[in-house]
């Protein structure tokens, strides 16, 4: 099953039509955009798992401007850019940047879905990782509260059994002033 | 991956502890083979046995460090527990500048924290974050001495580097405490220049005498000695007592304890954190 929510944003309507129809067919949801200003409206009002954004679009929002507003929003989100031959280099600064990859026009399908497919599987092991660790969390709190608690108390009775010590082992006291002291420290301990 | 026999698991629980103090369960034969099996394959070795010897006389102790590094546990995460962090930035911080701050405004405050099992570097860059945030601008009338320690080659190599990638930063770090502190350098995070150059890496067992480090105000011995058998944690904390001034601060992990370990350290509690000092 393929639980990923993926966000296409590319200005040519064929590209689109095409990536739409085989991520649909591989039970990909799918939201399309034609441009980075929708690209990034749809970005603020729906839950993405991965964008996949031409990098050379018409107008001031281009791949490059999706990618940082998408990581802006959401440091977990994976995008992936779409690049002509000869904007490699351009990609190649958009990992930098966090883009988790880039795939070269004309898109080669099989390559595609086996980077999805690795994104998926890594986000259910993360997802698994995640709740071990918030397991482990609630475990770990509970158990130092515990130990705080009795490593407060055992101080305190330290200290009590040092100043009765103290009390028992004085030259200049007399025995029944030792007792009764004594007595005070345990009876009137704080 | 290579199976390990019993006669094996002896030699290296006991050749492990030897060189790091960490505590193995020998019940859990399925530990060792997952960490060393590769560094084996690695050497061309068939056996465990046959590691061990290899280990135990190469020179410059190549094996043993990787040995280390696949056996520790570098587990840490940036404000871990936060307890202490708060505690530090409300309580220990004001209290040590109060206690060190030198009557002659023009002598610089001087004070000295340790981390002593730093692994990566989160830990000791968390105390290096909250002093900045605590001091802003003032923080050029301080001379802050940070001081992180660890016994595995790769932990300290990644520290000094101070580069953390996305899950790693992602586990404690508030965005605006990321932004303010690191940057973005090709996927992962960097540590600024200004919180890097406060803080000093550097390889260091615990299990060997501290030699020339000087007295703390302040250290930081967290989640190491649970690996450690009773009588190293007892060791140990004794030497932390040596080496942590006389009215420093010790800080443990949140589910340790010294109780029946260190008699030297009396807790204390703050807010919702515990903190040890020593005796007087
Ligand atoms: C679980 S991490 C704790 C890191 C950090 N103090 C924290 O609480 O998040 C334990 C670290 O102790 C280090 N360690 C284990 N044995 C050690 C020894 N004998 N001397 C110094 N460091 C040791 C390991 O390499 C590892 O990085």
């Amino acid at each position: 099953m393929n639980n990923l929510t993926i966000l296409v944003v590319d200005d040519d309507p064929v590209i689109r039509r095409l990536l739409e129809q085989r991520l649909i067919r591989e039970q990909y949801e799918v939201l399309l955009a034609e441009d980075g200003h929708k690209g990034n409206d749809l970005l603020s009002t729906n839950h993405i798992d991965v964008v996949l954004t031409d990098l050379m679009m018409p107008g001031e929002i281009g791949g490059i401007e999706v990618l940082e507003f998408a990581k802006e929003l959401e440091r977990n989100i994976e995008v992936i850019l779409i690049t002509a031959h000869s904007s490699v280099d351009t990609a190649v600064e958009a990992m930098k940047k966090g883009a988790s990859d880039y795939l070269q026009k004309p898109i080669n399908f099989t390559e595609l879905f086996l980077r999805l497919e690795k994104i998926s599987t890594m986000r259910g092991l993360l997802r698994s990782a995640e709740d071990l660790r918030q397991a482990m969390d609630v475990t770990e709190s509970t158990a130092a509260e515990t130990i705080q608690n009795l490593e407060i108390i055992a101080g305190t009775l330290q200290d009590q059994v040092d100043s009765i010590e103290n009390i028992l082992t004085s030259d200049t006291m007399m025995i029944e002033d030792k007792i009764s002291k004594s007595l005070n420290v345990i009876l009137n301990w704080k | 991956m290579i199976k390990i026999s019993p006669a094996e698991l002896k030699t290296i629980a006991q050749y492990i502890q030897d060189i790091s103090g960490i505590y193995l369960d020998q019940s859990k034969s399925y530990l060792f083979e997952t960490r060393l099996s590769s560094i084996a394959e690695e050497l061309g070795c068939s056996s465990y046995q046959e590691l061990y010897n290899k280990a135990k006389k190469d020179p410059g102790k190549i094996i043993e460090r990787q040995i280390i590094d696949a056996i520790s546990t570098n587990e840490t995460l940036f404000f871990r527990d936060n307890g202490p962090f708060e505690l530090l930035k409300h309580k220990i911080l004001p209290e040590i500048i109060d206690l060190r701050t030198p009557s002659s405004p023009r002598l610089k405050t001087n004070i000295k924290i340790w981390s002593a099992a730093s692994s990566t570097g989160q830990e000791l860059y968390s105390v290096a974050m909250t002093i900045r945030d605590l001091l802003g601008t003032q923080i050029d009338k301080f001379n802050f001495k940070l001081l992180g320690t660890d016994i595995s080659d790769g932990a300290v190599k990644q520290a000094s580097y101070g580069k953390y990638n996305k899950f790693e930063i992602e586990r404690g770090l508030p965005r605006q405490t990321l932004q303010k502190h690191f940057t973005l350098f090709g996927g992962s995070w960097k540590v600024k220049d200004q919180l890097r150059g406060m803080v000093n890496f550097r390889k260091l067992n615990l299990m060997l005498p501290f030699t020339g480090l000087g007295k703390f105000d302040i250290i930081l011995c967290r989640n190491v000695a649970i690996y450690f058998t009773l009588a190293d944690r007892k060791k140990l904390f004794n030497k932390l007592a040596d080496s942590l001034a006389d009215d420093g601060f010790l800080i443990i992990g949140s589910t340790e304890s010294l109780t029946g370990i260190c008699p030297r350290f009396i807790p204390k509690r703050h807010l919702r954190a515990i903190f040890y000092q020593k005796k007087n």
